[in-house]
């Protein structure tokens, strides 16, 4: 199935939101949300980036309900969903939690339950955010992959690439919806991914990392950015919170009327007590250790372990930071510290 | 949906032993049959309560029940302390990857324990006593604060120094009433010729600063980094490398632990906080 184009948008939404559940990007006060698609109401209020909840959200709820004993109770079965208004970085994210909950030696059930009933419509970004730094890791600006369908907005109409089997079949089974995308709108779209490109590259001139990020971030493990950094940290942790990444969690036990539950609640490792032992002893006792876990994490032991950076450029941590710590501003703290070995000398 | 990852065994509590003035071990009996290696750690849920990470103490042989020692050290210990028998709990796992017990044979088996670390030692060595003619010896070099803090006194201060094939030392770090045993921490104990290097490995496990000097020691005698085996603590939660709480650099010691050896971990700094 090739690239299609439709003028209006609103009976593709609605054709999916007949046939599952449609969240949608609303504008809020200064940020955008995903809320339950209203029919007849077309891509809800066209979100030019990100919104500012991370899509974890819909794979890996806040709090969620893992275990009842000592009667055992079946999980309720997840229905299937759509979102539309992924962005690149939320695809990006979603490959990086799937390697950690579906691709891993052990899967987990409840996010493999919803992943699978996911059904992704991305849209290309346009006017990045300040916070927006995609392209520094990797990202493009416009879904290069991981979706189910690629939406772009043009000056006039939409044209819609599908990604998947199931994209292709959705856009099939409603044909009369769309013709084939002429080549000047698929120019145009390349215009305006250029043009988003182009913000993104000229937005973040400032970053030029001197060698592999995790090679930089690893390398000043003693470095007292951290500290330094850290040292207006308030513990808000809506820096993990946000995180579309972030996947800590714990599992709480509570009394019910007939029995017990276990939940698992998002954590986060600035928490101080988020590694502490029974004992008392904490490998993470000060924020600057906890900032430091956090960095090396996302840019140094999870690419060793699966081989992608845990960070996508989002930005949405520095958006929410309370204390104002920017992991821009760390990184490129980082770098600055960086010095290549010199280069010894091969004898002839 | 398979959802068994989270979703703890039910057991019953049917005996609780006084090993130590903050120690108890608890027999425990699953409902259904629960199978794990020696090294291998459970989460054992108090119901509504909490859970926590403990490395069974009894011979993985042993398949009916399960004996977990248990040091009251924080919040759920409290609480699992104050249990009486019958009490319902719920155990999950097993997680994580113990002993190699196979890659010992044939080799000196040279174990290192401290307080509580005791009871993963337990249970490696009634799975080593077993088949203790597959090994070249069993050396125990064993330290608690003092006699009475000494966990499985009756087994350790009589029948297992008697084993065939095993060698036994204990010290205390302050003796008091009979004691007419060694007096020192227990590094004060371990020598060079303890056993034949060359064709032997270690084990540590006890509190942090004792694995760091034991661990500093055993480098000093000259032992490979890869033969010295640490049973690393830390705060598992999950037990199958998800939730965070354990890392240790790039690893989950949960799930690629909680049994180490020195080099897959030497390069983080701050092991052993």
């Amino acid at each position: 199935m090739k690239t299609v184009f439709t003028s209006d948008l609103t009976p593709v939404l609605d054709a999916l939101a007949e046939r599952m559940k449609l969240f949608v990007p609303r504008r809020g006060a200064d940020h955008f949300v995903f809320k339950p698609y209203i029919p007849g109401d077309a891509g809800g209020d066209f979100n030019n980036i990100r919104t500012c909840t991370p899509a974890k959200e819909f794979l890996f709820p806040l709090r969620e309900l893992t275990a009842v004993f000592p009667e055992p109770a079946q999980p309720p079965a997840a229905e299937p969903f759509a979102v539309f208004g992924l962005k690149d970085c939320d695809l990006r994210s979603i490959a990086v939690l799937d390697k950690v909950f579906l691709e891993d030696e052990f899967e987990d059930p409840f996010y493999a339950e919803r992943r699978r009933h996911m059904f992704t419509v991305a849209t290309d970004c346009c006017d990045p955010g300040e916070s927006c730094f995609c392209n520094v890791l990797g990202g493009a600006g416009h879904p290069e992959g991981g979706f189910d369908l690629a939406v772009t907005k043009l000056k006039a109409g939409w044209v819609i690439e599908p990604g998947t089997p199931k994209g292709e079949a959705f856009l099939a089974g409603h044909g009369r919806l769309f013709a084939a995308a002429s080549d000047a709108q698929l120019a145009e779209r390349d215009t305006l991914r250029s043009r988003t490109r182009e913000q993104l590259a000229a937005g973040n001139a400032d970053i030029r990392f001197k060698a592999d990020i995790g090679v930089i971030v690893q390398d000043r493990y003693e470095s007292a950015v951290f500290d330094e950094q850290a040292a207006t940290c308030v513990e808000c942790q809506a820096c993990t919170r946000v995180c579309p990444t972030c996947h800590c969690f714990y599992l709480h036990d509570e009394a019910r009327t007939a029995d017990f539950a276990k939940d698992r609640i998002w954590d986060s490792c600035m928490r101080l007590s988020y590694a502490a032992v029974a004992g008392g002893a904490n490998p993470r006792k000060y924020l600057g250790d906890r900032l430091r876990h956090r960095m090396m994490h996302k840019f140094a032991y999870f690419l060793e372990r699966y081989g992608v950076n845990m960070c996508v450029g989002c930005g949405r941590c520095v958006d929410a930071e309370a204390g104002g710590i920017d992991i821009r501003v760390i990184l490129r703290r980082l770098n600055e510290e960086f010095t290549t070995p010199a280069r010894t000398k091969v004898a002839k | 949906m398979k959802h068994t990852l989270y979703q703890p065994v039910n057991a019953r509590i049917v005996d609780i032993i006084d090993e130590s003035p903050t120690i108890k071990s608890f027999v425990v009996v699953p409902e259904t049959e629960f199978k794990f290696e020696t090294g291998q750690f459970v989460e054992l849920t108090l119901p509504g309560r909490g859970e926590a990470p403990f490395t069974p103490s009894s011979s993985p042989a042993m398949t009916e029940k399960m004996e977990i020692s248990i040091m009251k050290a924080g919040r759920v210990t409290a609480l699992l302390h104050e249990c009486a028998p019958d009490t319902l709990v719920g155990i999950r796992g097993p997680y994580g990857r113990g002993y190699p017990v196979d890659d010992f044979a044939g080799k000196h088996v040279y174990i290192i324990g401290g307080g509580v670390g005791l009871a993963p030692i337990r249970s490696l060595f009634l799975t080593l006593v077993d088949r203790v003619g597959d090994f070249k010896s069993v050396v125990c070099r064993f330290g608690a604060r003092s006699p009475q803090d000494f966990i499985y006194k009756k087994a350790l201060f009589g029948p297992w120094r008697k084993l065939d094939g095993v060698d036994i030392e204990l010290t205390v770090d302050q003796a008091n009433g009979d004691w007419d045993g060694h007096v020192g921490v227990v590094t004060s104990i371990l020598r060079p010729d303890d056993v034949d290097i060359a064709d032997a490995v270690a084990v540590v496990c006890g509190p942090p600063i004792m694995m760091k000097f034991a661990t500093k020691k055993l480098l000093e005698f000259g032992f490979p980094h890869d033969r010295i085996y640490l049973s690393m603590e830390k705060n598992m939660s999950c037990g199958f490398g998800k939730c965070g709480h354990c890392m240790l650099g790039k690893y989950y010691v949960c799930k690629d632990g909680p049994v180490f050896t020195y080099d897959q971990i030497e390069t983080y700094p701050n092991i052993w906080d």
